[in-house]
């Protein structure tokens, strides 16, 4: 098993009606045994934007902590929160710094940017952007998500069908992963609010 | 902005004079290699080493009352999932059973030969062939296809004369007798939960459920493990299967979900 299948992970991004959704998985094992089942993999950068890390556990911890840094310093400068798409082009530039010797991590981006259009976008372990209207995927799932997310996925749906359709693509594609899954966690963003909800998925 | 060379360096020392052309920039990208003498072999054993154990959860125990065997029902292409759905404890005649571990295709149709050759030993013999007889056929086909790549880590639970009897066979070519086993990569976590339960003198509803109770467990930190727990007791009159749960199921009816104390709640704020 190669090293971004080290820890397990599974990460989704939908986006909808002036919202977004980004899901994960709970599981952090280490090769095939279960270490613990309420791992957090996305994080919040600022109240209308969201990362996600999926991949070695270790490297994402670091990732993160390297660009809150990042992003309170750009805070301080210029006395405003960041927009997703500077966001993405920050995180896109931090990992190509380690070219040749990189973050064995694929990050999910997904924020609300000017007149609350929503954002999403994905990067592999070196950079390369990948901007998409509709959903990204990340982790030892993603096969399986590109497949659910492609069928389950409808332009402009409201919050709460946003909702059903992230987590049912999520605990379906991770029922086919011995490496992540474990319950879910999904993130709902409007302009107004942010729901922070856990799914009940199968342990095993 | 500066570009991140640390990457770049490396540790080794360059060999020989510095010619023009290297002249200028640092020694060519290299990472640090293992300081042997056979360094493909020593890549394969690392592999090797790293490579996971059958990725499955079996048990089987010996009790008063006759032989309990379980198992669970995944079965995984190195991440992917498969199938939720094999059977993995095959019956190979009305008193025998016989557990999978290992290569799929490899147990089915080896354990399908014993039950071909058992009858045949019936037809010969005007009797049932006893456990032990059964385990070392087939402990002699496997140690004659030793080396030839067959993976097969199987146990045989049956009720013969002597009463209940089950022998560990892999196919290595070991075979051992023994009071209870549990075979597979979920295997650690079943013992402890099996080890901690067993008493001799249990009754078939008690040995069951610690059955179960250890597939599930199982199932739960191994990755490798999942499905349905299927249980099966093997009496004085052959075997008879006592459950097929759902672990997802399991999970929840042994780990109720209790309502959290809630930590921070917003509430409405009356019109000011």
């Amino acid at each position: 098993m190669s090293i971004f299948e080290y820890n397990g992970s599974a990460l989704v991004a939908m986006v909808g009606k002036n919202c977004f959704a980004i899901a994960s998985d709970r599981r952090l094992g280490v090769q095939l045994q279960t270490i613990a089942t309420d791992f957090q993999r996305i994080s919040k950068i600022h109240d209308r934007l969201f990362l996600g890390l999926s991949g070695l556990a270790t490297d994402a911890q670091t990732l993160y902590q390297r660009l809150v840094f990042r992003h309170k310093l750009y805070q301080l400068r210029e006395e405003r929160d960041m927009k997703p798409e500077t966001f993405a082009n920050l995180v896109s530039a931090i990992l190509y710094e380690k070219r040749f010797g990189p973050y064995f991590c694929q990050p999910v981006i997904a924020g609300l940017g000017d007149e609350d259009k929503p954002f999403i976008c994905t990067m592999d372990s070196i950079g390369a952007k990948e901007l998409a209207k509709d959903f990204v995927v990340a982790g030892t799932a993603s096969e399986s998500l590109y497949g659910a997310c492609e069928s389950m996925f409808k332009d402009d749906m409201e919050p709460e069908e946003l909702f059903e359709t992230i987590s049912q693509a999520l605990l379906s594609s991770v029922d086919r992963d011995c490496l992540s899954g474990w319950g879910g966690h999904v993130y709902l963003v409007t302009p107004t609010e942010v729901k922070e909800r856990i799914l009940k998925g199968r342990m095993d | 902005m500066k570009l991140d060379t640390s990457g770049l360096e490396s540790a080794a020392p360059v060999w020989g004079a510095p010619s023009e052309l290297v002249d200028g920039f640092s020694a060519a990208p290299s990472f640090e290699v293992p300081n042997t003498t056979d360094f493909d072999g020593f890549q394969k054993e690392a592999i090797q080493m790293v490579k996971p154990a059958k990725g499955t959860t079996t048990l089987a125990f010996i009790f008063k009352e006759g032989v309990m065997v379980a198992a669970d029902s995944r079965a995984s292409m190195g991440g992917y999932i498969s199938s939720q759905s094999v059977k993995k404890i095959i019956e190979i005649n009305p008193y025998m059973l016989g557990t999978m571990a290992g290569g799929a295709a490899d147990c089915q149709f080896w354990h399908r030969n014993l039950g071909i050759k058992c009858r045949l030993h019936e037809l010969a013999n005007k009797r049932r062939i006893s456990v032990t007889g059964a385990s070392k056929l087939l402990a002699n086909i496997l140690y004659s296809y030793r080396g030839m790549g067959l993976s097969v880590g199987t146990m045989i639970a049956g009720w013969d004369e002597t009463g209940p009897g089950l022998y560990y066979v892999d196919s290595e070519g070991g075979r051992l007798k023994g009071m209870h086993f549990s075979v597979g990569s979920g295997s650690p976590y079943a013992y402890g939960v099996l080890d901690n339960g067993y008493r001799y003198d249990m009754s078939v509803e008690e040995a069951a459920e610690l059955a179960r109770r250890s597939i599930y467990h199982a199932t739960f930190r191994d990755g490798a493990s999942g499905g349905v727990a299927s249980v099966y007791y093997v009496g004085p009159n052959g075997w008879k299967k006592l459950s097929g749960d759902d672990v997802g199921e399991l999970h929840y009816e042994y780990y109720p979900v209790m309502p959290s104390t809630v930590e921070q709640e917003m509430v409405e704020v009356g019109g000011a």
